[in-house]
């Protein structure tokens, strides 16, 4: 138990420490585009007729608190972020950022997770058929299907599969609620209505994460099956599904729990890229939004940290539930 | 390995005639794969893998097409060789039969352009059968260079008229031209990328491995937290702020840097490895003990010793670096006009538009798909090939 506790506080920290020095890049970046905050607002607001200066814009640093040195401004917001879960306003918009996020972010978080179930879900139990079957058909029309599945644009996918809609039902599945339920309160209704569209950005964002996935599982399989112990296992007399479940899945299984975050990762990076084909309203579409149309740092850097953050503390959940399931984790405290 | 049992010198004895036996043949084969050298290994074992050939094949057919793009391409790329009579206009294939009798020399129809009555007054292109325009190779066209040479030869053309084997866009810009041109931007933006991150890896992971202990540990640590940012989104926020001023040749080489830095931590993460392991092995410890230096090990011992796992790794990350080349440009961050990339060829054909009236804006889609397929494969059949204990498994 001891054990378990200080490989627990150790990963935490490590956590921290990651989210720490993410927090610094993007800071940083976001501090080499050109133009601070202030400038960019006065410039907006000089195109609405008001004539600035530069002392205008002098003032306006000062009371962003842009003059005070770099550090200083990285501790403050870190210190805001970490102790209170404030973004601060955004730059141009002049909201506060955990509104303006607010539930959108946790809608895209949802459906990013519900793909990656999904991708695990198709890609296990065929990836363990696909590993221990001899069939050199089988085994390369899968790798063929997965590798497509990689190379085929996942935005011809949702474009196919909005074309089908449109012509079929005359709604093209746009957006993730439909006219009526926009602006409504959460309502069961509208549940059930965000659940009838949102499976589209499901299956899109998963389509590819299962490619990977089942790479993944396969060639895992594949090194496990090799090993003496289940040749050992064999011998004893143990077979079929048995001897697949009990010996080799259950060894590949650590390295897929340790490879969760990546994936995430990765539908993180196709989420702008379906969610601007389906127009859909949630933090990856406003993360475009933010970064294209108005240079808005403050929120762009907070989308980033926030994708971020996510993706390490899945990467500390399935840390501690590796710990949890396989003793030897638990010994290698910095390992890994 | 054993002696060789019958020598053929210092032996006494009555003189043996040697005598070339299947077993000496077998030996001297052998012999020539212990001896054989870490490429020659490697292309060895992936000569054995089918698939992988065929997809090196199509790679390698992909990529001439690519480098030699100005020259098989019948008109310019850009609006400069639109033709302005024939927008979004259907492919056109050369036949060598129609109803006006056979010819030996392919030709097309050619087209006419009318508005009347009968169109509701909007232009509409109609083919007309009785006019032919003759395909003809090594025609002059449009100016090229190729390195400090100008040309103008180009494989084929029409006599009269143009000949667009893919249509052309909304413009009437030649997509098959344009194809051939994006994936020569697809691929030198993937190379320069790949390149980058190369030297990128190699100093930080070949600092890790080679001093490790603290080091070592710092640089893990941070390159991890390096590789949990989700890379797209962070660089939509960079690309953002590229200014509009910016000229394509600018755009180019930023998009090209950016999607080096996508790629380092994975590579620095392999160098770094396989520094780690060699570094303690016997032959270093047996240069080192003969009196060489740090640097003549790392150049003469340890660099041989993994260049072609690299060069395999480098090929492994290619399709993912012309990924997040189209991933960017699609999303309109990335390469713009006159430019023209495989991403800037896919946004094309986002509209609903486009899939019910042009569907062949989607040439190039089945185009970018082969040649990530192909490198994916071909990235497969390098891993295996690399892999020494590849044969023995299965």
């Amino acid at each position: 138990m001891f054990q378990f506790l200080q490989f627990a506080l150790v990963r935490a920290s490590m956590a921290i420490f990651t989210l720490l020095t993410v927090s610094l890049i993007v800071f940083t970046l976001m501090e080499l585009v050109p133009g601070t905050c202030a400038e960019r607002y006065l410039a907006f607001k000089n195109t609405q007729g008001s004539g600035i200066s530069i002392e205008d814009i002098e003032a306006e640093e000062r009371r962003l608190g842009l003059d005070r040195p770099f550090l200083v401004r990285w501790t403050s917001w870190v210190g805001n972020v970490f102790l209170r879960g404030e973004f601060g306003d955004s730059c141009i918009l002049r909201v506060n950022i955990n509104q303006l996020l607010g539930d959108k972010f946790a809608i895209s978080a949802a459906i990013c997770f519900a793909s990656l179930i999904l991708a695990y879900l198709i890609a296990i139990p065929v990836g363990i058929i696909a590993a221990s079957s001899k069939s050199e058909w089988l085994n390369g029309s899968l790798r063929f299907v997965s590798y497509l599945g990689l190379a085929m644009p996942n935005f011809l996918l949702a474009l196919m599969i909005m074309l089908i809609f449109t012509v079929l039902y005359g709604d093209s599945m746009t957006g993730l609620f439909s006219n009526a339920y926009r602006d409504a309160p959460w309502s069961w209704d509208k549940v059930v209505d965000f659940l009838s569209r949102a499976w589209l950005p499901v299956f899109i964002l998963g389509w590819s994460a299962t490619a990977f996935a089942l790479q993944t599982v396969r060639a895992l399989m594949l090194d496990e099956n090799g090993k003496l112990y289940v040749t050992a296992a064999r011998a004893r007399g143990l077979y079929g599904r048995r001897l697949l479940w009990r010996y080799p899945a259950r060894h590949a299984l650590g390295p897929i729990i340790n490879s969760l975050g990546f994936d995430l990762n990765r539908i993180f990076n196709e989420l702008p890229i379906v969610a601007l084909i389906l127009t859909l309203t949630e933090a990856g579409s406003l993360l475009l939004e933010a970064l294209a149309r108005s240079n808005d740092q403050q929120l762009a850097g907070a989308i980033i940290f926030l994708l971020t953050a996510t993706i390490v503390a899945l990467n500390f959940v399935t840390d501690i539930a590796l710990a949890l399931i396989d003793p030897r984790v638990r010994k290698s405290v910095v390992g890994g | 390995m054993t002696m060789e049992p019958e020598g053929t010198h210092g032996t006494t004895g009555p003189h043996v005639e040697v005598v070339e036996t299947e077993d000496a043949v077998e030996r001297r084969a052998r012999e020539a794969y212990f001896t054989a050298s870490q490429r020659q290994l490697i292309w060895a074992r992936f000569k054995r893998n089918r698939s992988a050939m065929v997809a090196a094949t199509v790679l390698v057919v992909l990529i001439l097409m690519g480098v030699f793009a100005p020259f098989l391409s019948p008109y310019n790329p850009t609006v400069a060789g639109r033709d302005k009579d024939y927008t979004n206009g259907a492919p056109q294939i050369p036949m060598f039969c129609d109803q006006n009798g056979c010819s030996a020399r392919p030709f097309i129809h050619g087209v006419t352009r009318e508005r009347s009555i009968e169109t509701n007054f909007r232009w509409v292109t109609k083919v007309d059968p009785d006019k032919r325009a003759y395909v003809e190779f090594f025609v002059e066209g449009w100016e090229y260079n190729l390195g400090p040479f100008t040309f103008d030869t180009h494989l084929f053309g029409v006599d009269e008229g143009y000949v667009h084997l893919f249509g052309t866009d909304d413009a009437g810009k030649d997509i098959f031209s344009r194809t051939l041109h994006a994936i020569y931007t697809s691929l030198a933006v993937g190379t320069l990328g790949v390149l980058i991150s190369f030297v990128l890896a190699l100093v930080i992971g070949g600092v890790s491995g080679y001093f490790g202990g603290v080091t070592d540990g710092v640089i893990q640590m941070v390159t991890d937290a390096i590789r949990t940012i989700p890379i797209i989104p962070l660089f939509m926020a960079v690309a953002a702020f590229i200014p509009d001023t910016w000229s394509s040749e600018t755009r180019f080489f930023f998009i090209s840097i950016i999607i080096g830095f996508i790629n380092w931590p994975t590579l620095a993460r392999r160098v770094r490895t396989h520094l780690l392991v060699e570094r303690n092995q016997e032959y270093v410890l047996a240069a080192q003990l003969q009196g060489a230096g740090a640097g003549h090990i790392i150049r003469k011992h340890l660099l041989p010793s993994f260049t072609s796992y690299i060069i395999v790794d480098l090929v492994i990350s290619f399709p993912y670096i012309v990924l997040s080349e189209t991933a960017l440009s699609f999303i309109g961050l990335g390469l713009k006009d006159p430019v023209n990339s495989l991403g800037v060829m896919l946004q094309n054909t986002t509209s609903a538009d486009v899939l019910l009236n042009y569907q062949w804006y989607f040439i190039p889609v089945l185009f970018f798909i082969a040649l990530v397929m192909a490198f994916v494969y071909v990235g497969d059949g390098l891993r295996d090939a690399a892999d020494p204990y590849g044969g023995s498994r299965k």
